[in-house]
């Protein structure tokens, strides 16, 4: 098993929680992959996520893989800030020297955060993006709220980021409504991208398209990786997802991280048995 | 003429007042007394009293008259000199179950704790136009004086106290007795307590209510469905307040009030499967079609959590003067921004022509 | 709850000493209608405003004898601040004979008995819908503009908690991505009246509605402006010698209302806010009617 600890991480979490309903200390060993649950049978509270521990580094891209109730979209939102985590110790090396756990603050600068240190990419495209808005639109506003001023810059670097994503530009000017689920995709990729941040969280970027589309934006998202270095956290139930854009990843299971291992090792040799059950169907 | 730009806008004030005052007093027919309205006329005076947040019949009736009987214009001139008196007190709390009442009526059960009086309506009456003058009640007609005496028999078998000892009715009493939020002192806003969006509804235009309600059952919202009503009650409650030298308690005069409990079903997926909830509803005077609005809409408001935009809809939009006079205002004068405008419709229009 | 809040018709500076007295007592006649505890009420929400420039401060807004989005904020301003020894100038329009100015200066003036005058330079405070005069203000001068609709990001979130976040956070990038889509659209920002201001670099205000072209007006004015929204029950002010930026993009300038050669059929004037009458060759006048007065006469 190798380490999930790197040196000088980027991102780093520790003990990451987040349950639903009321807290109870016993509920945590009566819940899990051993019990084949998430919902405690006592309180019937839901432990969506507990003792979630890794560090991401520069230039990485962990996966967190697992089905659905896994508890892995539970994680990038607590550190996303979507979703309030119950407990744990989350640090951004870009924020503060890595000095605060960004678990502790307001709302407020939480959403600071997320205008130039942490971008999200949604499955849906609606919760990244305003449909109503302009493609160009949707990237000035991360731009402006991070204070650019001047309408030519704007456009450019609008135009710059819809160029990399491979919108074409003659779509720059037009409502992302009336764009294609794979369209509206790499238009949240570019706004996601617009303040040049050194995080990026990624949440199945890629379900719900085509096969056909989807593999032209994970295309894009693993040449993005590679060439911006940022830390990245890959969330997908699918492992030709996590296989192509990641190097190491966890797999959960019921709120809880029950491997962790490189990605290529992991797929060649699984060794908790729901980390095999997973890779053989991903096989098949 | 004599309407904006123009010169003399005074004059042409001082004649459209003229107008009113001439058409309205000057008219050939008797001119209508004070106590026609309130004695004839009560339910409109008490709408006019309730949307007005002041009791005060005979005032209520002046702006009714003055109003030449818009209810809107009655109830603006009644806010309006009420805004020019000094708050001296506040009235010593009464308990709701303090009314003498004059009318009871509990759908819930048919042989609920205490009377069912049916009271003064027309709920089961033809609504026939009756266009002579037979149907005149003759003063000697004794099955008629029956039930216009006040009743005053105890009333303090509330439906929720008897949802709640039959272990029927959630808890939400609070230990704490905080100051009611004044609405008139301080502008009610999302989120805001309880006290501030009861005090807003039972100052509201009475449509403004029943549409709320109506266009939560029947229209795009739907964040509301039908309650079964525990009470509906109009009596009438005393109005006390401390002596200002012996700060004993002094009984100063009454007011009629209407009172609702609206007894809901909670069948959401947090919500305690097991028992009901109960909205509140009470309003100045004899206006059961707001206060019942009132209580379902207050019951809905707290299980939807501030989840949709019900709070601010209630809070902000239900105040007649406020809707109204914003609609009217769009008769003023408008020329300065609409100039601007069409500038604008020119500058748009010459980009797109390439003149820029 | 349970709880009857009766408003008794009696004045608190007497003594009764009986109920009967208590209740008996009444006078409606009272310095510029309100009473005094509103006006000081008003009065402390105002220097609150003042205190923190552009931030809408709420207030509890009195019914007034006209109607609420007529006015009735800035009147309730203006009686707030108004004293024995000032003079009112009120317009509508930029007109001070328009309807609603005069039935708003009549109360003021019936309540009062202070003067009145259509001379910026006689005047102490001026209420204002939709135009700031053409003539130069100064320290000595209120301005007092009527509100009807106090929030400036109200276009692009409608839910009062969202606002109030937003107005917290200084999160203002939705404002100016609607500005962006306006210039993509429209090629200009078509923002006609009420224009977006930054204020002292922190709040953003509806500024009215008054024309782009009283804008710059605002900006480091000699004068204090407040403002009165009185149906939403706000007041907010632009202190003298304060910042106020129209929000705009720094390399699209910000433009105010123009119409090409066209001058006032009454003085002649070019430099004025012109308005038209549909349809007319030789169709503008000065929207500034004293203004225009001083014009013709000098």
């Amino acid at each position: 098993m190798t380490s999930i600890h790197v040196p000088s991480p980027i991102i780093q979490v520790r003990n990451l929680g987040k349950y639903y309903g009321n807290f109870d200390p016993a509920m945590i060993d009566r819940t899990g992959p051993e019990h084949g649950t998430a919902r405690d049978h006592v309180t019937a509270s839901i432990v969506a996520a507990w003792g979630v521990n890794f560090d991401v580094a520069a230039g990485e891209a962990l996966g967190i893989v697992g089905e659905s109730g896994s508890g892995k979209s539970t994680v990038l939102r607590c550190i996303a800030g979507d979703v309030a985590a119950s407990t744990g110790d989350v640090r951004l090396a870009p924020f503060e020297d890595g000095n605060v756990n960004i678990l502790d603050l307001d709302p407020s600068a939480r959403r600071q955060l997320r205008i130039n240190t942490l971008s999200v990419v949604y499955q849906d495209p609606a919760e990244g993006l305003a449909l109503g808005v302009t493609a160009g639109g949707n990237i000035a506003d991360p731009l402006t709220a991070a204070g650019w001023r001047n309408f030519g810059a704007i456009r450019d670097r609008a135009r710059e980021l819809l160029a990399r994503t491979e919108v074409p530009l003659d779509r720059m000017d037009d409502i992302v409504r009336n764009f294609s689920g794979g369209m509206r995709q790499r238009v949240q990729i570019a706004r996601a991208l617009a303040n040049k941040p050194p995080i990026l969280l990624l949440d199945e970027p890629t379900t719900g398209l085509d096969a056909s589309v989807a593999s032209g934006v994970l295309d894009l998202i693993r040449q993005l990786l590679e060439e911006l270095q940022v830390a990245a956290i890959v969330v997908s139930h699918d492992f030709g997802v996590i296989e192509m854009l990641t190097e190491r990843c966890l797999v959960m299971q019921h709120g809880r991280v029950v491997e962790d291992a490189l990605t290529d090792q992991l797929l060649e040799d699984p060794h908790h048995p729901y980390s095999q059950k997973l890779v053989a169907a991903a096989r098949t | 003429m004599g309407y904006a730009a123009a010169r003399g806008g005074l004059n042409a004030i001082l004649t459209a007042e003229n107008l009113v005052r001439r058409l309205r007093d000057l008219d050939p027919s008797e001119r209508i007394e004070l106590d026609q309205f309130t004695g004839r006329l009560r339910l409109l005076v008490d709408r006019v009293m309730g949307e007005s947040g002041l009791w005060a019949p005979e005032l209520a009736a002046m702006a009714l008259r003055q109003g030449e009987g818009d209810l809107i214009e009655a109830v603006h001139l009644l806010r309006a000199y009420k805004s020019t008196l000094g708050r001296l007190d506040t009235a010593i709390p009464v308990h709701a179950n303090d009314i003498q009442l004059v009318r009871r009526v509990v759908p819930a059960f048919r042989e609920p704790g205490g009377p069912q009086i049916l009271g003064r309506s027309t709920d089961y009456t033809a609504r026939m136009l009756t266009t002579t003058d037979r149907d005149i009640v003759d003063a000697s007609d004794s099955t008629t004086t029956l039930d216009t005496a006040l009743k005053t028999r105890p009333s303090n078998s509330r439906m929720s106290d008897v949802l709640r000892d039959m272990d029927l009715l959630v808890d939400r009493r609070r230990t704490d007795d905080p100051e009611p939020f004044d609405i008139t002192r301080t502008p009610a806003k999302p989120p805001a307590p309880r006290s501030a969006l009861l005090s807003s509804m039972a100052r509201a235009e009475t449509g403004a209510l029943v549409n709320q309600w109506y266009r939560n059952i029947l229209g795009p919202d739907g964040y509301l469905h039908e309650v079964t009503l525990g009470e509906v009650r109009h009596g009438k409650l005393p109005i006390n307040v401390r002596h200002p030298m012996t700060g004993g308690s002094v009984n100063i005069g009454s007011f009629r009030a209407t009172e609702v409990e609206a007894i809901e079903d909670l069948n959401g997926s947090e919500e305690d499967r097991t028992r009901f909830d109960v909205g509140y509803g009470f309003c100045f005077g004899h206006n059961e079609r707001k206060a019942i609005a009132m209580a379902n809409l207050d019951i809905a408001c707290y299980r939807d959590g501030a989840k949709s935009g019900l709070e601010q809809s209630l809070l902000m939009t239900t105040d007649g003067l406020d809707s109204a006079g914003f609609l009217e205002h769009l008769k003023l004068p408008h020329y300065v921004t609409f100039r601007s405008m069409v500038e604008r419709k020119v500058a748009v229009r010459r980009v797109a022509d390439g003149k820029n | 709850m349970g709880r009857t809040e009766m408003t008794l018709e009696a004045t608190v500076n007497s003594s009764p000493t009986t109920i009967a007295e208590l209740v008996g007592h009444r006078t409606t006649e009272t310095f510029a209608l309100l009473d005094e505890e509103s006006k000081r009420e008003i009065r402390r929400a105002l220097l609150q405003a003042v205190c923190i420039p552009g931030y809408q401060v709420p207030f509890g807004s009195r019914e007034m004898p006209v109607a609420r989005g007529w006015g009735s904020g800035g009147l309730q301003v203006t009686l707030a601040c108004v004293g024995a020894d000032d003079a009112v100038k009120v317009i509508d329009q930029g007109d001070d004979e328009g309807v609603n100015a005069v039935n708003l200066r009549r109360l003021v003036t019936m309540s009062t008995g202070i003067d009145e005058t259509t001379e910026v330079d006689e005047a102490t405070l001026i209420q204002s819908r939709h135009r700031i005069p053409e003539d130069d203000m100064n320290e000595n001068h209120i301005l007092i503009l009527q509100v009807p609709v106090p929030e400036p990001l109200r276009g692009i979130e409608r839910d009062i908690r969202e606002l109030a976040r937003m107005h917290a956070e200084a999160d203002y990038s939705r404002m100016w991505v609607s500005l962006y889509e306006d210039k993509v659209r429209n090629g200009v920002i078509t923002q006609s009246t009420g224009y977006p201001c930054l204020v002292a670099s922190r709040y953003i205000v509806a500024t009215t509605p008054i024309p782009r072209w009283d804008i710059p007006r605002l900006h480091q004015s000699k004068f204090l402006t407040l403002f009165g929204a009185g149906r939403e029950k706000r007041v907010y002010a632009i202190p003298p010698y304060t910042d106020v930026e129209p929000l705009t993009f720094e390399d699209v300038p910000f433009e105010v209302e123009s119409a090409d050669g066209a001058t006032c059929r009454l003085c002649g004037s070019s430099d004025s806010f012109l308005v038209e009458m549909p349809g007319k060759q030789e169709s503008w006048s000065c929207s500034d009617t004293a203004w225009c007065r001083r014009q013709r006469n000098t």
